[in-house]
């Protein structure tokens, strides 16, 4: 089971600001919640072996 | 025949043999769209005296036995994130209210060359970052079946799907990241379709997300559908992600034969998450295709189950990107609904990113394996019917959700691996809402998958059906 990422408006507003976004507390608020779900489920799909896959995007039959 | 309620394939044919004029038929839309949009709010602009000129102008050409095709002289209308040359293209938002292009998307120039007349520019979600269709700048888009309760149209392509259903037009062009074309064509009762991803050009439409953007036909019929994608279909250089496959003729390919087609009837997270009345409504059209002549068994995507928060990285990320400088600039002008999906963007790691793509590979291999065994795949486009506006929570058949994640979460699957799909209506709820099926065909197979939608409205009249409330 991995250790789940827990994320704080305080963290929000760190990694916001490291984009060029200068977000305050009260915007980053309502947003923790779904900010949170959202690293959750990212983090469950560590779980999915993926082996040798190469990301792709798109079919490209040109 | 009511002209707006004539299929855009009766349009052309009635057009060519001088039994109407273009003018007639664009002065019938635009008294309808007089009459009816102050309610319904599809439009955020109109184009009456262009059309009509353009209308005029077709005439002109028909006399003269310029014919450009069998959409000479008929109208239609894309959602207002097609560029239009010297039409407002706003994208539904507020800071792109005033934007005019100089050049006309590489779609909408296809069809003007083809001889069809726009209407004008159709409402959708701000910048089509929302299944609802909702709109804080143009009004929010009000579904035609059902005139006294404020459902929504479905989104984010929600005044193509009202428009479509409420005959203010006879066909649009939608967008679909996560299902915008195929979401408001099931909640309206109306056609649309995903193409492949790389079969239609996306050059001149505002992204959202470019690895998961499709654009598409939403029409009343499977054959208007096939229509419309032979002019927009094929490579442009334009959009490297396009195909230089050749595009066939896809009305050929609308035989109503379904004898022997290979149906996947998608059981596992698709038709058995489905609300009764919708689950109940698409096993009886995998029924009626059965009965004639299809062969139907199940099907179980397990890999699908990872599609929600890969998609949902793969897009925050993107739309961030593309909305980086306005979010730092002039994010109040944003709909709150959409500035606080484009935040969500920052918090999504470059590993989380590369990692939801390798996830993409492995749903491709997934649905490719399914559909090497059969031709299609059949499922519910949206596990419930439109919900009223500010309804946010719901139930499934696996439990609850919040609505938003459910109107997508059957439709969002076939972005992420960018096979084809098209939803079309199979039925009523007892409220009187429309029920939509989707059915998935092999990558550029849009023939096929129209085959089956076609031949399934021929042995049905779910998509003929009018709504009271328009």
């Amino acid at each position: 089971m991995l250790a789940l990422m827990e994320i704080s408006v305080e963290t929000m507003k760190r990694m916001a600001a490291l984009g060029g976004f200068a977000w305050t507390d009260d915007e980053l608020a309502p947003i923790q919640p779904a900010a949170q779900r959202l690293l959750e489920a990212l983090e469950r799909l560590e779980r999915v072996p993926l082996g040798e896959i190469e990301p792709t995007t798109q079919y490209r039959v040109l | 025949m009511e002209l707006v309620w004539a299929s855009m394939a009766d349009l052309g044919r009635m057009i060519a043999t001088k039994e109407v004029s273009p003018v007639e038929v664009v002065r019938a839309h635009l008294d309808r769209i007089a009459a009816l949009d102050p309610k319904l709010r599809a439009f955020i602009t109109v184009c009456g005296d262009a059309a009509l000129q353009s209308a005029r102008a077709a005439e002109a050409d028909l006399v003269a036995g310029r014919v450009a095709g069998p959409l000479h002289g008929v109208p239609w209308a894309p959602k207002d994130l097609y560029s239009t040359k010297s039409v407002r293209t706003t994208g539904g938002s507020k800071i792109l209210a005033d934007a005019v292009p100089a050049a006309d998307a590489t779609v909408v120039a296809r069809l003007a060359a083809a001889g069809t007349i726009v209407l004008g520019k159709l409402n959708m979600h701000e910048f089509a970052y929302g299944p609802e269709g909702l709109n804080a700048h143009y009004g929010d888009v009000r579904n035609p079946w059902d005139g006294a309760a404020h459902r929504v149209a479905g989104g984010s392509s929600s005044g193509s799907g009202a428009a479509v259903a409420a005959a203010l037009t006879p066909g649009s062009l939608g967008s679909d990241t996560g299902g915008s074309i195929r979401i408001p064509a099931s909640l309206c009762g109306i056609t649309g379709l995903k193409p492949t991803y790389g079969r239609v050009s996306r050059a001149g439409v505002l992204p959202l997300s470019w690895s998961m953007d499709h654009v598409g036909p939403m029409t009343r019929t499977a054959r208007d559908s096939a229509l419309m994608l032979n002019v927009i279909a094929g490579y442009d250089p334009a959009d490297p992600t396009t195909s230089v496959l050749p595009v066939p003729d896809y009305t050929a390919a609308l035989t109503g034969d379904v004898k022997g087609l290979r149906v996947g009837l998608l059981r596992a997270h698709f038709t058995d998450v489905a609300v009764p009345e919708v689950r109940a409504a698409v096993e009886a059209a995998a029924k009626q295709l059965e009965r004639a002549g299809a062969v139907v068994d199940d099907v179980n995507l397990a890999q699908v189950a990872h599609v929600a928060p890969a998609s949902a990285a793969i897009v925050a990320s993107e739309a961030l990107a593309y909305h980086a400088a306005w979010m730092r600039s002039r994010a109040q002008d944003y709909q709150p609904d959409v500035r606080e999906r484009l935040r969500l963007g920052a918090f999504v790691s470059g590993a989380h990113y590369v990692r939801s793509q390798q996830l993409r590979a492995l749903v491709r291999a997934e649905i490719d394996e399914a559909l090497a065994r059969r031709d299609v795949l059949l499922g519910p486009a949206t596990p419930i019917p439109a919900p009223v506006l500010g309804e946010r929570e719901t139930t499934l058949g696996d439990g609850p959700s919040d609505t938003r994640s459910a109107l997508i979460r059957l439709t969002r699957p076939f972005n992420f691996s960018g096979h084809p799909s098209c939803a079309a209506p199979c039925g009523f709820t007892s409220d009187g809402l429309p029920i939509g099926l989707q059915i998935v065909g092999r990558p550029f197979d849009e023939a096929t998958v129209l085959r089956a939608v076609d031949a399934y409205q021929r042995l049905t009249d779910w998509h003929a059906r009018r709504p009271a409330g328009a």
